[in-house]
């Protein structure tokens, strides 16, 4: 078999030697034939003609020597191409539109499933990636869904969870790296020691951190990364024991990382040890995550997911029996979630891309659609020839065979013409913000793609030739053969399916069009929130306060104060300020606060506010609406005064009657000691934390900087000039105070809000290309049958008109056909657009997923199109001339 | 023709072919010849069939084909045979006389034999 295909590939690959030998060889037969005749007495010129005489026809055995090599289907394919590009050629406007339906149809296929591959199929980069999972804390009753998890929580499961081989945590963040004077901001991961082992990838050479590694005085020791080991030590091997300073602390190196190696969507170069004291892994910190240490773990071969959950929740109820705040937590609803580490990931976007998805293939469909139509209609034109060739013989093997070579070749120069249109569609993707999708990196057009469009291509075609081989050998010669060829059988099904076809492609927009306007209208709304603050006019940036320099919270906080009055002071800024964390920062954690005197009700859980600590006038900076008491300023974190505000939601819910003012608080779930509360000296205005869609009100506590410090801080600076050249004096401001530091993210809070809406945005504007394309698509359809209905009908409407019919008439006929297209198709496409609502529903955002408005615009949009297409071809149906119709044929 | 002449019994031609090619390497028309001479002209070949047929052993990996000088100086294509076609030609050489001497025992079988 193998030898046989290997024999065929060379004869394919070499097929002009092979004419050329087979010509010569046959020749060189004939000569020395005739030559032997010659010498036997026969004279030359009745030799030569013997020779060829009993040879028989040279063309056949030339016919038959092909076939014997198996080159029989080859050449038939090959002429079965050349008659198709031929009938291709020969009407480029049907060519045309058919390619354009198909390149872009295909690529925007391609670019959709280019996105959905790289997030949603492609399994992580690890071995039996399947096994991997991450446990998170989650406190529902108390509006915090997610809190990562705790060192506590990792070194009371390691090895304690039978249904896992390996559990580790990690943590995401940012340093300095490098000496004085050349330094740079890396981001790092700080890892636990089993990390490389849970994820079954390590070093490709060096070593793993090891346990002795997890304490502050011992965690001297990185992991580079393949593109900084290559890009800092040139790739030497060597870089092994030697040293690098990380937040000016000297790291030794001990590992590098192989090339390929990624872990989620972090672009993460440098990987140290996660180092914790004794302190922080004690029972009461068990709670403590707060969302910035994460948990994975691999399960062992066998084990499921449900055991791991019971496993962990078996544990934890075991270790509540000690714990004093079980019983709260307990009514925070607390639980650790076991969940596939991939799907988690990527939760939150795989609806809207399945909608896309499905989008992209109703507009498919509809391209489908319109093509199968204009072939048939083109089938149509050709029965006459089409039946000739069959009354002469040809099989119906070959009548279908020459169907799907045609439709073949169509839908693989459009399948090559779409991945063009699919290039630039993942080009587009990557500007509407898809490449900060998790995963969204990897998005890219590869060879993959490429194969799955070919594929695609070739089954479009197959699913193309279907209804036109159908309808090819049900072409009957003798009545094609009439000089009248209405009336037949083929002709009339035909048109149901073509009227059917337009019913199905007027359905499919409706639903799209309607998809599309419920996400933008939901964006619309979204848009329309207030975030609760005057965003506009500032700008934010962050500061990394690490190293020697920084030991402690008062060494930041004489920074802050420093920057706070330095840029204060600079031309056009009206006012400073610098906190923890900021709404829209995309790191917002809530965490617990005790108000005084506050008993829980039966049922009523602790809740996690978000919590802040401002330095400087960071409220009037982020715009904040004062509605009772005071600000705080700089002057309370430096006084030490124990104040704090609360926002309208956070004073709503705990003094519903009274004012919030003179009340008191403390920081965490339980009340502290008399020296450490909080009184509360003002109210603002509630704003949107973490997204504009927010719909809880978690409630905020703002503290000073000096109560709630850390080491990372971001300052927002409020000016009259424009936010750019407010940054370039954040900038100048930082360095002037200290050198070695460097602003980070520095944005204007509208573009932070902005970009918060992107996961809305981009849907919403494809959904918008998909649908304007559907509706071209359908207007081509539409346009398309009902041109070829007045051309069929033409001596039908000229004999009406010679018998009296009105222009009118005629042209009310045709109209009176599409509405009733357009009726049939709105009506299946209204319940689509139904069920299209209702799966929607989780990416909705203040609409209703049956939005009459919405459902009313649609119909509205398509009934315009679609009758916008029949008119020109209804007038053209009125103005049939009888003289002429008659006289034509 | 000559009345000592024979048509060919389907199927016979691949395995004279084959039989021609394993005495000495040949090109085309001299497998013809060299059929007619080893059957002393009894079997006629028609040349119509017989590059089909040379073509098809080839493809199958039974004949190798290389070029080379004819006998009066002319490029011409030589075809010999291949392990493969060796066996082959073993294997039909031996069905086809069991099959011969089976069909003559069956012809020269008498009515006492019955």
């Amino acid at each position: 078999m193998l030898k046989r295909f290997r024999s065929l590939l060379r004869v394919l690959t070499r097929r002009r030697d092979f004419e050329a030998g087979m010509a010569e060889e046959l020749r060189f037969h004939l000569e020395q034939y005739a030559a032997d005749l010659t010498r036997s007495g026969v004279p030359p010129e009745e030799a030569a003609r013997r020779a060829r005489l009993e040879f028989g026809g040279l063309n056949s055995v030339k016919g038959d020597c092909r076939e014997a090599r198996g080159l029989y289907l080859f050449d038939e394919i090959e002429r079965e191409l050349r008659y198709a590009a031929r009938l291709l050629r020969k009407s480029p406007a049907f060519t045309a539109t058919a390619l354009l339906t198909l390149a872009l149809c295909f690529g925007a296929n391609l670019t959709i499933f280019a996105v959905i591959d790289a997030i949603l199929l492609r399994p992580l980069p690890f071995p039996e990636a399947g096994r991997l999972v991450t446990i998170f804390n989650t406190y529902p009753k108390a509006g915090v869904e997610r809190d990562g998890s705790s060192l506590t929580n990792y070194y009371e499961r390691r090895g304690h969870i039978p249904a896992f081989s390996s559990l580790s945590i990690y943590r995401f963040g940012s340093a300095i790296v490098g000496e004085a004077g050349s330094t740079g901001r890396e981001r790092i991961t700080q890892v636990s020691p089993d990390f490389f082992t849970t994820l079954g990838a390590g070093p490709a050479f060096g070593s793993v951190f090891t346990d002795a590694e997890t304490t502050y005085q011992t965690d001297d020791v990185a992991i580079l990364g393949d593109a900084y080991w290559r890009q800092h030590f040139n790739g030497d091997r060597g870089a092994i024991g030697r040293t690098i300073r990380v937040d000016g602390f000297p790291k030794t190196v001990v590992g590098v990382l192989p090339a390929g190696f990624s872990f989620l969507s972090s672009e993460s170069q440098l990987y140290l040890p996660l180092a914790s004291s004794p302190e922080q892994r004690l029972p009461r910190e068990r709670h403590s995550g707060g969302n910035v240490t994460q948990m994975i773990a691999r399960l062992k071969p066998g084990a499921t997911l449900g055991q791991a959950q019971s496993q962990i929740d078996a544990q934890n109820t075991a270790l509540e029996k000690n714990d004093p705040q079980a019983k709260m937590m307990a009514d925070a609803g607390f639980r650790s979630l076991v969940v596939p580490l991939h799907a988690d990931q990527v939760a939150a976007i795989r609806p809207t891309l399945l909608l896309l998805q499905a989008g992209v293939f109703a507009l498919l469909l509809i391209g489908t659609v319109n093509l199968v139509n204009l072939l048939l209609i083109r089938a149509s034109g050709r029965s006459k020839e089409l039946a000739v060739r069959q009354a002469l013989g040809a099989s119906r093997r070959y009548v279908v065979a020459e169907v799907v070579v045609e439709t073949t070749l169509l839908t693989l120069l459009g399948g090559l013409l779409g991945l063009a249109v699919g290039a630039g569609g993942i080009r587009l993707v990557a500007a509407l913000g898809a490449d900060r999708l998790p995963f969204g990196a990897h998005i890219a057009f590869d060879l993959r793609l490429a194969m799955v469009a070919l594929a695609a291509a070739i089954v479009l075609g197959g699913v193309l030739a279907a209804p036109i081989a159908w309808f090819n050998l049900r072409v009957y010669p003798a009545n094609a053969l009439q000089s009248e060829p209405r009336g037949g059988t083929a002709g009339r099904a035909a048109q149901s399916l073509r009227h059917g076809f337009i019913v199905a492609q007027i359905a499919l927009a409706f639903v799209l069009l309607a998809g599309a306007g419920l996400l933008g209208l939901s964006l619309k709304r979204a848009m329309a929130v207030s975030p609760g603050f005057r965003s506009d006019h500032v700008i934010t940036g962050q500061i990394s306060l690490v190293g020697n320099k920084y030991p402690s919270p008062s060494a930041g906080l004489a920074f802050t104060g420093r920057l706070v009055d330095e840029l204060g002071h600079q031309p056009g800024v009206l006012s400073v300020g610098a906190a923890n964390n900021i709404p829209f920062s995309g790191a917002n954690g809530k965490s617990a606060a005790a108000v005084e005197g506050h008993v829980l009700r039966p049922g009523e859980s602790p809740r996690g506010h978000y919590s802040y600590g401002v330095d400087g006038d960071y409220f009037p900076a982020m715009g904040f609406t004062l509605r009772a008491g005071r600000f705080l300023t700089g002057a309370d974190s430096r006084r030490g005064v124990r104040v704090c505000v609360v926002d309208e939601d956070f004073a709503r819910y705990y003094w519903p009657h009274t004012s919030a003012l003179g009340h008191r608080l403390f920081q965490g779930s339980e009340p502290g000691p008399e020296g450490e509360a909080f009184t509360v000296v003002g109210v603002v205005g509630s704003i949107k934390q973490a997204g504009l869609t927010d719909d809880a009100a978690q409630g905020a506590v703002y503290y000073p900087y000096v109560y709630r410090p850390d080491s990372n801080i971001f300052v927002a600076v409020r000016g009259s000039v424009r936010p750019d050249s407010l940054g370039h004096a954040l900038e100048r401001a930082t360095r002037q105070i200290d050198p070695e530091l460097a602003v980070n993210d520095i944005q204007s809070m509208d573009d932070r809000i902005d970009s918060s809406l992107v996961a809305r945005r981009s849907p919403a504007l494809l959904a918008g290309i998909f649908s304007g394309m559907a509706l071209l698509l359908v207007a081509i359809g539409t346009y398309g049958v009902l041109s070829y209905t007045v051309a069929q009908r033409r001596r039908e409407i000229g004999v009406r008109m010679a018998l009296g019919a009105r222009p009118e008439q005629i042209r009310g006929q045709f109209i009176s056909l599409a509405l009733r297209l357009l009726a049939g198709g709105a009506a299946l496409g209204l319940a689509g657009a139904w069920l299209t609502g209702q799966a929607m529903r989780a990416v909705l955002f203040h609409v209703p997923a049956h939005s009459s408005a919405i459902l009313a615009g649609s119909a509205g949009v398509i009934a315009i199109v679609a009758l916008a297409a029949c008119l020109l071809p209804a007038h053209r149906a009125a103005r049939i001339s009888p003289m002429q119709a008659l006289a034509d044929q | 023709m000559s009345d000592k002449s024979a048509d060919l019994l389907p199927g016979t031609l691949d395995m004279l072919i084959l039989k021609a090619v394993s005495l000495k390497p040949l090109h085309g028309y001299g497998v013809l010849l060299r059929i007619r001479q080893i059957s002393r002209d009894a079997l006629q070949i028609p040349q119509g069939s017989l590059y089909p047929a040379l073509y098809r052993l080839e493809h199958q990996g039974l004949v190798a084909t290389a070029w080379g000088q004819s006998e009066n100086n002319r490029r011409a294509k030589y075809y010999t045979l291949t392990a493969a076609g060796r066996r082959r030609l073993r294997e039909e050489t031996a069905g086809w006389h069991r099959l011969t001497s089976a069909i003559a025992a069956a012809l020269n079988t008498t009515s006492e034999e019955v």
